[in-house]
């Protein structure tokens, strides 16, 4: 070993042996254990705010589709409260006018049927009073006394006469 | 290279000088110190790990601990402790390299259950390595030197000039790494499967006995030369890029200002100083590269270990 690029050195051997196990002892200590620590903290804060990101992402998107149904829903219900509105509006103002329509009807007939019996009525007094007068005027303008017999039949036929007269009207 | 006026000991020789460049240098010691007579030293020399004598190579491994530690633990600290939470440019960069060898070396070749133990082995490979080799490609100590030239000799810069400033060039200290890294792999795997079965996954199971006599041997071979593998890689390639540049730079101006003249030296030097700034560029990336590579080996035979199939 003469050449003085390959001289074998012991003494070198054991000093780079333990100025390089000194330095792995210092540096593991003060600089490669914090130095990974840290970067691992970073990487798992920046995974965890990746993941919040995410789940607030979807969140924020859950409460968008929510406030979407919930407003459709109310848009639906407001839509189906107004249409039943009408519709109820239609019926009550259908069922008054028909109740109205029936009782001005049932006025109507009413009435009718009044007048009908009063006509009816007034007929029968005006025939009776017509009666009265003709036997009055008659038995005034004959002076004569007729009997019961007579009287009868001739008010008989007379009250014939203005049964078929009032069938003719 | 600028030379000590005082110093007698330097040759002219342009394979010392290139050489001077990249090795380390014993003639001029910062401090000495050791634990046992030097002449015990000189007869065995395997008890020179006794030896703990400040050569230039330790003091730049010592200036390249200090920074790494310093600099990494200051930009951490810097980055943990602000509200902000945002790296800085530097910060930002050494993030990306830690996140891409979690991502791609560590739990690709370790996996995600075993890396845990590991990871801050490899990142200070990388960094440490990658660091060296950065010291090395800035000429510090040529500009330390040129002040000791002027001074006419500074008393600890006089030593400190002398010897190659790349760090991870020295095989000593880079087969110190590949043991620490044959230690990791090793004790990964002990760690995974018990003392025992450990060894005996260098045994693949499942060949006619016969086989086996050829197959643990290769085994073994294997697994020892990951070491030597990992030290001569780097180095090489650290060492290569230096002789390089200063061949290109400094020993090519010299033959040619010696057999042409200074003028042609001067022409010569307009394309040496091209070339060596398109090396320099490749440095840096080797410089990357083999930090990149020394870390991922590392990962890897601590995966090989860990993730035995069978």
């Amino acid at each position: 070993m003469d050449n003085p690029l390959f001289t074998i050195d012991p003494g070198l051997f054991i000093w780079s042996i333990i100025i390089f196990l000194l330095v792995l002892l210092i540096l593991k200590r003060y600089a490669w254990t914090p130095l990974l620590n840290f970067i691992d903290e970073r990487e798992k804060e920046i995974s965890d705010s990746l993941a919040m990101a995410e789940s607030a992402k979807a969140d924020l998107e859950q409460v968008r589709e929510e406030s979407e149904k919930i407003l459709n829903e109310a848009k639906n219900q407001s839509k189906s409260i107004v249409s039943d509105g009408k519709q109820r509006a239609d019926q009550s103002a259908n069922k008054i006018l028909n109740d109205a329509k029936q009782k001005s009807d049932e006025f109507v007939l009413d009435a009718k049927k009044k007048i009908d019996v009063e006509k009816k009525r007034a007929i029968k007094e005006i025939k009776e009073e017509v009666v009265d007068l003709s036997l009055d005027l008659a038995s005034q303008v004959l002076q004569r006394n007729v009997k019961d017999e007579d009287n009868n039949k001739f008010v008989q036929s007379s009250l014939k006469e203005i049964n078929t007269d009032e069938a003719k009207s | 290279m600028l030379i000590d006026k005082t110093d007698t000991s330097h040759s002219n020789d342009p394979a010392d000088v290139a050489i001077d460049h990249v090795a380390n240098n014993y003639e001029h010691i910062i401090l000495k110190l050791s634990l046992i007579p030097e002449k015990w030293i000189e007869t065995y020399p395997l008890l020179g790990i006794f030896d703990f004598s400040i050569t230039k190579h330790v003091f730049l491994l010592i200036l390249v601990a200090f920074i790494t530690v310093s600099s990494m633990i200051f930009l951490v600290q810097n980055y943990i402790s602000s509200k902000t939470k945002v790296p800085g440019k530097t910060m930002n960069f050494i993030e990306m390299i830690i996140l891409y060898m979690r991502e791609n070396v560590l739990k690709s070749f370790i996996g995600e259950k075993y890396y845990k133990d590991w990871d801050a082995l490899v990142y200070t490979i990388f960094f440490f390595v990658l660091i060296g080799n950065f010291l090395g490609l800035i000429p510090i100590f040529d500009f330390l030197g040129l002040i000791n030239y002027l001074a006419g000799g500074i008393p600890v810069v006089k030593d400190l000039i002398h010897g190659g400033n790349t760090v991870t060039a020295n095989i000593n200290l880079n087969f110190a790494l590949a043991t620490i890294t044959f230690g990791a792999f090793t004790i990964a795997g002990i760690k995974r499967y018990g003392f025992f079965h450990h060894w005996k996954n260098l045994a693949p199971p499942g060949l006619a006995w016969p086989l086996y006599f050829i197959v643990v041997p290769i085994e073994v071979m294997a697994m020892l030369i990951r070491p030597i593998s990992l030290t001569l890689r780097l180095a090489g390639n650290m060492m290569g890029g230096h002789l390089a540049l200063i061949i290109f730079t400094q020993l090519f101006i010299i033959e040619v200002a010696k057999n042409y003249g200074i003028f042609a030296a001067l022409g010569g030097s307009i394309f040496s100083v091209s070339l060596s700034i398109g090396v320099i560029f490749l440095e840096i990336i080797v410089a990357f590269i083999q930090a990149y590579v020394f870390a991922l080996l590392t990962a890897v035979y601590i995966g090989m270990a860990v993730n035995v199939d069978h």
